[in-house]
C-alpha cells in the first residue's frame, strides 16, 4: 500500500476538478487529482457538440476541445494525476482511501476539493410503471454509445424530458439515421437551453409535447413500445389520454444527481434540495478542509460555470491548505464572527452557498427559481436592509441559473437571515 | 442423450433439487428456457430466508420449512454464497394483530421453528427506533436469514455441475413422450432427452409441462407482486413484516445482504401468468405500506422497481404440491412453490429425493462427491490489505467497473469464467452487482458490455441484456474504428 501526501487533493478530473487543480496549484506546492476514467476531461468527452467555452474562452468550442484546453495546462504544470484511481473513503479528518490498477493508496491532505460531478436520474427514479425490456437508455449512456463506442443504440427512439443532454441527443440520433419520434416533457414548459431547443429541435422537425409523461414501457426482450399519457396541473397522468408510440429505444433525459455518496462518508451535511453539500461563500462544506465545487455541489447550465465556480474552491482549498500559523489565528478569530444563514423565499428553489461570513468582503449568490417568472424583481435582504435589488424587472426561468455579487461585510445585523426572493410584478 | 433424471426448471427449487440429487451415482441435467438460471420468480421476490413460523401446521410448507432453513448457514459456508441474519418482526397495530402474533407464536412452536419471541412495545421500540409510534408490539423470529435467491441457485447449480449435473439454458421443454419401457423421451426446441423419471420444477409453467405427459391434476396461476429495491440509507435492521392477510404476508421492509433494501410485495391475481410488468397504483401501495412500517420512508431512496409473478398451484389451499404423479409413474411435480419457497428449497429437494427413492430410483452415494463451491471473490467485502494483495496480483482488480458497487473488472471476469458464467448484461449484474446500484448502469453497462464481448469472443452487438433476442445494439455507426 502507498502513503502519499498532498496539500491539496482534487476528487474528480472533469471540467471542476481541472480548473479547481490550476487554481490551487497557484499558492499551493503539492496538488493532486485523482481521477477514475483513464483519461481526464470527464463527461465533456463524450460532448462533441460545440457551445462550450463563449464566457471563459470568448469562443465557441466542442467539449473534447474545451477539456483539452485545461488538460494542456494542467500538463505544463508538476500536478499529479491518477487516472484509473478510484476513492473510497474520506475521512472527515481529509485522510483518502483510494485504488487504482497498481493497488492501494493512502492519502493524506491538507485540503480536499469535491469535484465528482453528477449522475442521471432513471426510470426507476421517476417510476415508469411496465417492463424490463432492453432499449431504455440514460442520454448519457446512449451518448456514450454513439459518441465515444461507435455503436447504434437503436432505430427509432422516444426521449423523455427536454433537459439539455434530451435534446442535444434528439439531434445527435437524427444525424445519424436513427428516428426520433418526440420529445414529451412532465412539465408545461422545456427544461433546457433556448438556443438547444431551436437548434436541436425546431430545425430538425422534431415536436416537443409538454405536459406528458410515459406511463408503460412495453416489451419483454427489446422495447416495443411506450405508453405516453398527458398530465394535469399536479402532474399526475389523465386516464383515456394513453397513446402507444411504437418504438425500440427510450431515452430518459430526466434531471441529474449530485454523486454525493463520497461525501456523505466524510460527513459532509448536504442539503436536501440540491443534493449537495452545504457551503459558504468559500465553498467550504460542513466540515473544515473540504470544498465543493462544479455538478457535484449543484448541478449547472453550462461548464463554464463550473470552470469559474472551481476556480473559486481551488483557490479557498489551497488557502486553508498553506495558511500560515498566523493566518490560522486570524481564521479562528474570524470564525467567531457569526455566520449568517441564507435563505431562498418565495419562488426562489435554493441558494448556494446557503451560509456566508459576515467577516467576508464577497460572496456570491447563485439561485435557481422554482418556476418561470415572465416578469419578476429579485430581491436580497437582511432584514429590513436591502442588499440586493433589481433595478427593472426580468424573466427568470428554472433552466437558467442567476449569479449576483453582494458584500457581507455591509451587513449590519449578523443574527438576521439574508434572505433571497423573486418578486413577480 | 440418455439420463436418469431430468430437472425441468432451473429456479431455487430445481437447483436445489440438482444440488441435491449431485450427492448421488446418477446421470442428472436441468433444463432451462432461460439465458441463466433463476431467471424468473427466483429473482423477483422479496429475498428472505423465512424460518418456517408463518405456514399452518399439518401443509407441506409447514414440514419443509423449518428444515430447509435451518440448512442456509451450513450450505452458505459449502457453498460460498452471501447470508446475513437478520430476524424477522411481524408488527402488530391493533388487538386483532396481537392475536394474529399469538397464532403465529403457537404455529412456530408446533412447527418447531425456535428463537420466536414476542416483544412488547419498549421491546419492540429499542430493537427498531424508527418503527412506527403506532405500532403495539411484534413477534421476533431471531433465526431468519436473508440470502440473494438468485445467488443461491448459481452456487446450487454450480456445485451441481461441479459434481458432473448437466445443464441445458436455452432448452424450451416443447413436447413430453411417455414410451412403455419406463421412460421418457423429452423434446426441446432442438434437442431430445430421454430419462427415467422427470423433475418438474417449471414453477408458474409447471401445468403446462405437466399437460404434455398428459397430466391435468392442477392449474396454476401467478399472484403478482410489485417490488422495489432501495439505496443503502434506511436505519433498519431487522425484516420488518405487518400482520399477514389471507394469503400473503403483506409489504413488508427487507434488509438485504448487500446492505440495500427490498419493499415488497404487493399481491393481485393476474390472468397473464406470464406479466412481470409492474403498475404505478402498485409502487403506491408499497409506498403506503413502507410508510406504515417506518414513517419517514422517502420514496426518492428507490433504486429499481420490479415484478414478480408467485406461482400458485389452484385448489391446493395456497400449499406446495410435491408427489409422484398418480397417472404417469416416473413424473414428479414440485410445483407451486410461492413464499416460504426460499427458505423451504433444500427441504424440498430432500422430500423430493425420498419420493425419487421411492418411486424406485437407486440412491448410491458418489465416491468423490465435493460439497464445497469456490464463489467469485467480493471485492468490496475485502479489507484493503486483501485488495491491495488482490491487485497486485492481477492489475484488473485495480479497475473499477461499476462504481456505485465497486465492482472491478477482475471480478466481473471472474464471473464470467465461474462453471455456471455469466452470458448477459443481466448476468453479470446477479452476479457481482455490477449495475445493480443507484445509477442502475448509467456509467458501466458499455463496459460490461465489452468485457462481455472480448470474455465470449463475440462482437458487442451479440452481447444480449438478458433474454435470448434482447439486443442491445445496432451495430456500428460508422465503418471505421
Amino acid at each position: 500500500m502507498r502513503s502519499l501526501q498532498y496539500d491539496v487533493v482534487i476528487v474528480g478530473g472533469g471540467p471542476a476538478g481541472l480548473a479547481a487543480a490550476l487554481k490551487a496549484r497557484e499558492k499551493a506546492e503539492r496538488v493532486a487529482i485523482l481521477e477514475r476514467n483513464d483519461e481526464l476531461g470527464g463527461i465533456l468527452n463524450q460532448c462533441i457538440h460545440n457551445g462550450f467555452g463563449l464566457h471563459v474562452f470568448k469562443e465557441e468550442l466542442t467539449g473534447p476541445e474545451y477539456a483539452q484546453r485545461y488538460i494542456d495546462m494542467v500538463a505544463e504544470t508538476d500536478i499529479g494525476c491518477y487516472l484509473e484511481t478510484m476513492v473510497l473513503d474520506i475521512t472527515p479528518n481529509r485522510q483518502i482511501i483510494a485504488m487504482n490498477p497498481e493497488g492501494m493508496l493512502i492519502i493524506e491532505a491538507g485540503a480536499v476539493v469535491l469535484a465528482m460531478g453528477c449522475r442521471e436520474r432513471t426510470r426507476s427514479q421517476i417510476r415508469i410503471p411496465g417492463t424490463r425490456p432492453a432499449g431504455v437508455f440514460t442520454a448519457g449512456l446512449a451518448q456514450r454509445y454513439m459518441n465515444m463506442e461507435n455503436f447504434r443504440p437503436g432505430n427509432r427512439a422516444v426521449i423523455l424530458g427536454s433537459g439539455d443532454i434530451g435534446l442535444i441527443m434528439a439531434r445527435r440520433m437524427t444525424l445519424e439515421g436513427i428516428k426520433v419520434l418526440g420529445v414529451y416533457e412532465l412539465m408545461p414548459y422545456a427544461n433546457g437551453l433556448l438556443r438547444n431547443i431551436k437548434n436541436c429541435l425546431e430545425d430538425f422537425d422534431i415536436p416537443l409535447h409538454l405536459s406528458m409523461a410515459v406511463t408503460r414501457i412495453i416489451g419483454q426482450k427489446r422495447l416495443q413500445a411506450v405508453e405516453v399519457s398527458a398530465v394535469d396541473e399536479n402532474l399526475k397522468p389523465i386516464p383515456g389520454t394513453e397513446e402507444v408510440i411504437p418504438c425500440d429505444t427510450l431515452l430518459l433525459s430526466v434531471g441529474l444527481i449530485p454523486e454525493n455518496e463520497l461525501s456523505r462518508q466524510a460527513g459532509v451535511e448536504l442539503s436536501p434540495v440540491t443534493s449537495g453539500p452545504v457551503v459558504d461563500e468559500k465553498l467550504q462544506t460542513s466540515v473544515p478542509g473540504i470544498f465543493a465545487c462544479g455538478n457535484v455541489l449543484h448541478v449547472h447550465d453550462l461548464v463554464d460555470q463550473v470552470t469559474l465556480e472551481a476556480e473559486d474552491a481551488g483557490s479557498s482549498a489551497a488557502a486553508y491548505a498553506c495558511r500560515t500559523q498566523s493566518e490560522d489565528a486570524q481564521a479562528a478569530v474570524s470564525r467567531q464572527v457569526p455566520e449568517t444563514e441564507v435563505r431562498p423565499e418565495g419562488l426562489v428553489r435554493y441558494t448556494v452557498p446557503s451560509r456566508i461570513s459576515t467577516a467576508a468582503d464577497s460572496a456570491t449568490i447563485k439561485f435557481r427559481v422554482a418556476r418561470p417568472v415572465d416578469s419578476g424583481r429579485l430581491l436580497i435582504t437582511s432584514g429590513s436592509q436591502v442588499l440586493y435589488e433589481t433595478k427593472k424587472p426580468k424573466i427568470f426561468i428554472p433552466s437558467i441559473m442567476e449569479n449576483i455579487k453582494i458584500r457581507p461585510s455591509s451587513i449590519s445585523d449578523p443574527s438576521a437571515a439574508v434572505t433571497v426572493t423573486v418578486v413577480e410584478s | 442423450m440418455k439420463y436418469d433424471v431430468v430437472i425441468i426448471g432451473g429456479g431455487i427449487t430445481g437447483t436445489a433439487i440438482a444440488h441435491c440429487l449431485a450427492q448421488y451415482q446418477l446421470k442428472t441435467i436441468l433444463l432451462e428456457e432461460g439465458t441463466d438460471v433463476a431467471f424468473r420468480a427466483t429473482k423477483q421476490n422479496g429475498a428472505v430466508c423465512h424460518p418456517g413460523y408463518d405456514p399452518h401446521p399439518g401443509t407441506l410448507k409447514a414440514k419443509l420449512n423449518p428444515p430447509g432453513a435451518r440448512m442456509y448457514p451450513r450450505l452458505a459456508r459449502e457453498l460460498g454464497f452471501k447470508i446475513r441474519n437478520t430476524g424477522t418482526l411481524v408488527v402488530a397495530y391493533s388487538d386483532r394483530d396481537l392475536k394474529k402474533v399469538d397464532e403465529l407464536m403457537d404455529n412456530a412452536r408446533i412447527n418447531g421453528v425456535e428463537q420466536v419471541e414476542r416483544l412488547n412495545q419498549e421491546q419492540l421500540r429499542n430493537r427498531e427506533p424508527h418503527i412506527n409510534k403506532d405500532a403495539l408490539g411484534a413477534l421476533l423470529a431471531r433465526s431468519t436469514n436473508m440470502v440473494d435467491a438468485f445467488e443461491v441457485a448459481i452456487a446450487f447449480m454450480e456445485n451441481a455441475m461441479q459434481n458432473g449435473t448437466d445443464l441445458g439454458l436455452n432448452q424450451q421443454v416443447r413436447k413430453i413422450e411417455k414410451r412403455a419401457e419406463e421412460d421418457f423421451l423429452i423434446h426441446t426446441q432442438d434437442r431430445v432427452y430421454e430419462t427415467r423419471f422427470i423433475i418438474n420444477a417449471a414453477g408458474i409453467h409447471a401445468d403446462d409441462v405437466a399437460a404434455m405427459a398428459g397430466i391435468h391434476e392442477y392449474k396454476m396461476q401467478g399472484r403478482h407482486g410489485n417490488l422495489c429495491v432501495m439505496d443503502k440509507v434506511l436505519p433498519i435492521h431487522t425484516v420488518m413484516f405487518p400482520c399477514p392477510g389471507p394469503a400473503t404476508k403483506g409489504i413488508a421492509l427487507i434488509p438485504t445482504v448487500s446492505g440495500n433494501f427490498i419493499l415488497g410485495s404487493t399481491a393481485t391475481m393476474r390472468d397473464d401468468k406470464y406479466d412481470t410488468s409492474n403498475d404505478a397504483p402498485g409502487i403506491e401501495d408499497l409506498i403506503r405500506g413502507a410508510k406504515l412500517l417506518l414513517p419517514e420512508f422517502d420514496p426518492r431512496c428507490i433504486i429499481r422497481t420490479f415484478a414478480g409473478q408467485r406461482p400458485v398451484c389452484l385448489d391446493n389451499d395456497n400449499d406446495f404440491y410435491i408427489r409422484e404423479s398418480e397417472s404417469c409413474k416416473g413424473f414428479i411435480h414440485a410445483a407451486g412453490i410461492q413464499s416460504p419457497g426460499i427458505g423451504a428449497a433444500p427441504g424440498v429437494a430432500e422430500y423430493v429425493r425420498d419420493i425419487l427413492a421411492d418411486a424406485g430410483c437407486d440412491l448410491k452415494p458418489r465416491p468423490d462427491y465435493d460439497p464445497y463451491r469456490e464463489p467469485v471473490p467480493d471485492f468490496s467485502d475485502m479489507s484493503l490489505e486483501e485488495k491491495d494483495e488482490m491487485i497486485k496480483k492481477d492489475p484488473a482488480w485495480g479497475k473499477i467497473v461499476c462504481r456505485c458497487e465497486t465492482v472491478p473488472e477482475g471480478e466481473i471476469i471472474a464471473a464470467i469464467r465461474q462453471p455456471l458464467g455469466a452470458r448477459t448484461v443481466e448476468g453479470v449484474k446477479r452476479r457481482c452487482r455490477a449495475g445493480m446500484g443507484r445509477c442502475q448502469g448509467g456509467f458501466c453497462q458499455f463496459r460490461v458490455m465489452h468485457i462481455l464481448a472480448r470474455e465470449l469472443g463475440i462482437p458487442e452487438e451479440e452481447v444480449r441484456f438478458e433474454e435470448r433476442d434482447a439486443q442491445v445494439l445496432y451495430g456500428r455507426l460508422k465503418g471505421m474504428r
